[in-house]
């Protein structure tokens, strides 16, 4: 994964985010094949639950095609999926894992943001992934019985927090 | 008020209903409705002081021209949420917290942005634009309605600032901006799943240019 010095040019960003979105699309793909909805239902969890995880997972896949596709056309090679190892070993490890990776993705794109202010249409693309990243945290957060929106302004994580955030699940790439 | 501008407004409101009801997925708004609707924003309440501000947000030549558009937007939610949290008591939601507990955060986070755009804006040695008088037609009638529109305006919150990111040039801003608008995705989340909606109903946000917040927001603003 990246670090701060090297998110020099848009596809240098676009892959930082291809490196996230690669992950959490693995990680609902994988749990989501693991767990069924009567999984979902035996620990609790109202009926659209499951199925909402399931919208997650199809979100996440669609920026990872966006992404790459976008990455391609600039003339850029994308990153391809890593191996992951995520740790967890019930549904309640996996529902807590889903929260930390979609409040990390908030504050990578918040990050990354700035690394695209000269390319008005990515960033705006850029945004229009970052608010719904938020929009994921604030109903994985309720879902564990957290506030959805602790603070007035989202934390912010430089693209080195992320590695320290994300990198621990990746096994190799 | 004369009785033309009164007729748009009754036009406008209903845009507004309609947004609501898009946004509830109750209904489906004629895309000539929405022309014409839209036509009428730019036609009548240009006249209305506080619409100019709005109005003149299209063109947002400088930060300075952001920060005041987003205070404009900022300070009518604020406003929506001061006067209106506390007139309803709200249950329990779904996941046994209390409603009434995060509309007050919500509110809190309102003011926040309120007061440190403003904040921004002096320092840059600019004039932050002041709260207007607005009217929420039918939203503090009932907690249905209010739930409502203010599932509507955080929506259209988020929209707003997604559109008018590329406008900003400073680095700093524009990560200030992204820790806003992402605030403002997690309060459109819970207030649709409050409403019975898909909390992220696409796999992207949709943003709107200035003009097109004008049509959505301006009919709340009565004044400036």
């Amino acid at each position: 994964m990246q670090d701060d010095m090297m998110l020099d040019t848009p596809v240098d960003v676009l892959n930082y985010a291809l490196t996230l979105e690669h992950l959490e699309y693995a990680f609902y793909r994988d749990g989501l094949e693991t767990f069924s909805a009567a999984d979902f239902a035996s620990a609790g969890y109202a009926d659209n639950v499951y199925d909402w995880f399931g919208l997650i997972r199809d979100h996440e896949e669609e920026h990872v095609a966006t992404i790459t596709g976008v990455i391609v056309d600039l003339g850029g090679e994308p990153v391809a999926e890593a191996r992951y190892d995520f740790g967890y070993s019930d549904l309640a490890g996996f529902v807590r894992i889903a929260q930390v990776l979609e409040n990390t993705g908030v504050g990578a794109y918040q990050g990354a943001a700035r690394y695209l202010i000269d390319e008005d249409a990515l960033l705006t693309a850029a945004l229009t992934i970052h608010g719904v990243e938020a929009r994921h945290a604030a109903y994985l957060n309720g879902l564990r019985g957290q506030p959805p929106f602790p603070k007035a302004f989202n934390p912010t994580l430089t693209p080195s927090e992320v590695l320290a955030a994300a990198g621990r699940f990746i096994v190799n790439s | 008020m004369d009785q033309r501008e009164r007729q748009w407004r009754q036009v406008l409101l209903a845009e507004v209903a309609a947004e609501r009801r898009c946004l509830s997925r109750r209904g489906v708004l004629a895309g000539s409705l929405r022309v014409a609707a839209g036509a009428a924003a730019t036609m009548s309440l240009a006249a209305v002081p506080g619409i100019r501000r709005l109005a003149a947000a299209q063109e947002l030549q400088t930060d300075l021209d952001v920060l005041n558009y987003a205070l404009t937007l900022e300070h009518l939610e604020y406003a929506f949420y001061r006067d209106g949290v506390g007139l309803f008591t709200f249950d329990a939601d779904s996941r046994g917290m209390s409603i009434d507990d995060n509309l007050a955060a919500i509110r809190d986070h309102e003011g926040e942005h309120v007061s440190t755009l403003v904040k921004v804006i002096a320092d840059l040695g600019g004039t932050p634009v002041e709260e207007a008088r607005y009217d929420f037609g039918d939203a503090y009638d009932d907690p249905t309605a209010f739930l409502l529109t203010a599932g509507a305006l955080e929506n259209t919150g988020v929209s707003a600032y997604d559109g008018a990111a590329r406008f900003i040039t400073d680095p700093e801003l524009l990560t200030a901006a992204g820790s806003i608008v992402a605030v403002e995705a997690r309060h459109a989340s819970y207030l649709n799943l409050l409403n019975g909606e898909v909390p992220f109903p696409s796999a992207f946000e949709m943003p709107k240019t200035p003009a097109e917040i004008l049509e959505i927001a301006g009919p709340f603003i009565v004044s400036s």
